[in-house]
């Protein structure tokens, strides 16, 4: 009678599916910081937009990461969803990736819009789409890792809004997402590309022609990316199950 | 599943806070509930009631003692016992955003019940719980006592073979609560056990087939309803009015307890007319009810109070 793992996972994704599509106006305002960072783009140097929307893309898959880690502590704190869906066979990670998949589905369609408008501006070729695709996996499985394992330290629904901006907003728009790797810092680069957000923006970059390809660079942002990604994840799944329970 | 549903043997948590003392939630509770039985947990705010379900229901880690969820340790297995129980948390909400069917039929799905079996089950909660008239709009428009009901709905819903009910009527009208008692008396009949807290003593007593009475963490007294009743001395409660300034009169019949200007003495059948006469020939107003959970829970809880204070 012991619960499988993941069990219960497609079933609680639907729930949240059903839960988050009642926001249709957070759906579209999860896209004012990048719609704000493309309209300053477009009248500051409209040849970086082609990097912008990349970023723009890969900043809305990171900040799935915020929306799991608000939605996860909020449904604990305030509703006790944890007593009631974790005393039970539902695994903890199907808990934690059904929610995750739930929030993913729901917000997905401005970022699909969103990427309907990046192809028209920078035209990519099939194995660009690819490599976009697969980072941006990548850029959610981590940040959602993050924001899943963040949600079980607060007690507090008041102190994660102003963690959880603060860390999100350093990593995914001060840290070269929007714009390329080479103008930030070069001594501190190595540090952008060790940051998922960063480092799959780096990549992209670079297949794109936005900056120039250095393999030992592309190297190490794609290894670290991949490493972390798992690392995280495991992680994540690891975490889930043991903060079932207090104490 | 031959063992007992629960069984707790000198269960104690501390709960470790920085920059606070340590609070000792449970001191050493042993306590047992057997197939079938429904036991109600009675104590007063802060007495441990919450922290045992939670250790109970392999949510928190106890600091030591064991206890076992039919017969599997809940600390150290709880993937072996969480297929097997299910909990109304205390202050737990039903999402806003789900409508009554969506929240219990969800929530079955999750547990991994077949679709059929499903909607089944959750027509069945609603119409118990009075919800099928709302079963269809969001909870964020319910009302407070609808809510709760939700809640109780999406766990009588699983049948599951141990339930935990953390004052699961709270906030709910007196049809209500006894929609609430009627649904969990027919899931023990079908075979589930229960455990379950309140602070409404009538519908401890309406509802439990046995009690535990616990204060500061620690069992006070455990029985049925009518041997704790049967232990504060009768089964009659004599309330006089404006009787408070003369208590002298009924120092023989054993403590008066002081309300306002009335007091009230507790005594056995035998001994009304005698308390009657007086009552009488003092011209005091004389009010003879039943002894209810009421006195037992005051006086166990109380008489510790004392105790502790000496
Ligand atoms: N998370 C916690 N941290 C510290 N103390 C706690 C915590 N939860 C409960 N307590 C304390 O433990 C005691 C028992 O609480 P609880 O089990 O919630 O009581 P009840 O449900 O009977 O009202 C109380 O003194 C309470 O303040
Ligand atoms: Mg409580």
């Amino acid at each position: 009678m012991r619960s499988r793992a993941f069990q219960g996972l497609p079933a609680f994704f639907w729930t949240e599916v059903l839960v988050q599509a009642n926001e249709l106006t957070a759906m579209a305002t999860s896209m004012v910081i990048q719609g704000v960072v493309l309209v300053f783009v477009w009248i500051l140097d409209p040849s970086l937009l082609g990097i912008a929307f990349c970023g723009a893309l890969i900043f809305s898959m990171f900040t799935m990461g915020q929306r799991l880690l608000n939605e996860a502590a909020y449904i604990r704190i305030d509703h006790k969803a944890n007593d009631l869906y974790l005393a039970s066979p539902l695994s903890p990670e199907g808990y934690f990736l059904g929610m995750a998949g739930g929030i993913l589905l729901v917000y997905i369609a401005p970022v699909i819009v969103m990427g309907i408008l990046a192809e028209i501006v920078v035209r990519f070729t099939l194995a660009e789409v690819g490599l976009l695709l697969a980072v941006c996996f990548s850029v959610w499985i981590s940040s959602a890792s993050i924001g899943y394992t963040f949600s079980t330290f607060f007690r507090d629904n008041r102190a994660i809004w102003a963690y959880a901006s603060l860390f999100f907003t350093t990593f995914g728009v001060v840290f070269p997402v929007f714009y390329p790797l080479t103008s930030f810092p070069a001594s501190l680069q190595p540090i952008a590309l060790l940051l998922p957000p960063s480092a799959a923006a780096s990549l992209v970059q670079a297949a794109i022609g936005a900056i120039p390809v250095v393999p030992s660079r592309v190297v190490f942002g794609a290894v670290a990316l991949a490493a972390e990604t798992l690392a995280l994840f495991g992680f994540a799944v690891y975490w889930a199950r043991r903060t079932v329970r207090e104490g | 599943m031959s063992a007992e549903p629960l069984r707790s043997r000198d269960l104690r948590k501390v709960y470790e806070t920085r920059g606070a003392p340590a609070t000792t939630a449970l001191g050493g509770v042993s306590l047992e509930v057997h197939r079938g039985e429904r036991v109600a947990l009675l104590g007063r705010n802060g007495a441990g009631k919450t922290t045992f379900l939670k250790i109970a229901s392999t949510l928190l880690r106890p600091t030591s003692g064991t206890i076992e969820i039919f017969g599997h340790d809940a600390d150290r297995n709880p993937d072996l016992a969480r297929p097997l129980i299910a909990v109304v948390p205390q202050e737990g909400k039903p999402f806003f955003h789900l409508s009554p069917y969506e929240q219990v039929y969800t929530y079955l799905r999750a547990r991994g019940f077949p679709r059929d079996l499903a909607k089944a089950r959750t027509r069945e909660a609603l119409e118990k719980m009075g919800l099928t008239d709302i079963q269809d709009r969001l909870a964020i428009t319910l009302s407070g006592g609808q809510r709760q009901r939700t809640m109780v709905a999406t766990v009588i819903a699983t049948e599951a073979p141990l339930l935990f009910l953390d004052e699961p009527t709270i906030g709910m009208d007196p049809f209500a609560r006894r929609a609430v008692w009627d649904a969990l008396r027919e899931l023990t009949r079908r075979g589930s056990t229960m455990l379950l807290t309140t602070h409404y003593l009538d519908e401890a007593e309406a509802l439990s087939d046995r009690l535990y009475i616990i204060d500061r963490g620690r069992v006070l007294v455990q029985g049925t309803a009518e041997e704790l009743k049967a232990s504060v001395g009768g089964t009659l409660k004599v309330t006089l009015a404006k009787g408070a300034g003369r208590r002298e009169l009924f120092e023989s019949f054993g403590e008066c307890v002081v309300d306002g200007g009335s007091c009230t003495v507790i005594v056995p059948p035998e001994r009304l007319g005698e308390l009657m006469a007086i009552a009488v020939r003092e011209h005091l107003t004389a009010t003879v009810g039943p002894v209810t959970l009421e006195e037992a829970f005051l006086r166990f809880v109380g008489r510790s109070i004392n105790e502790d204070d000496t």
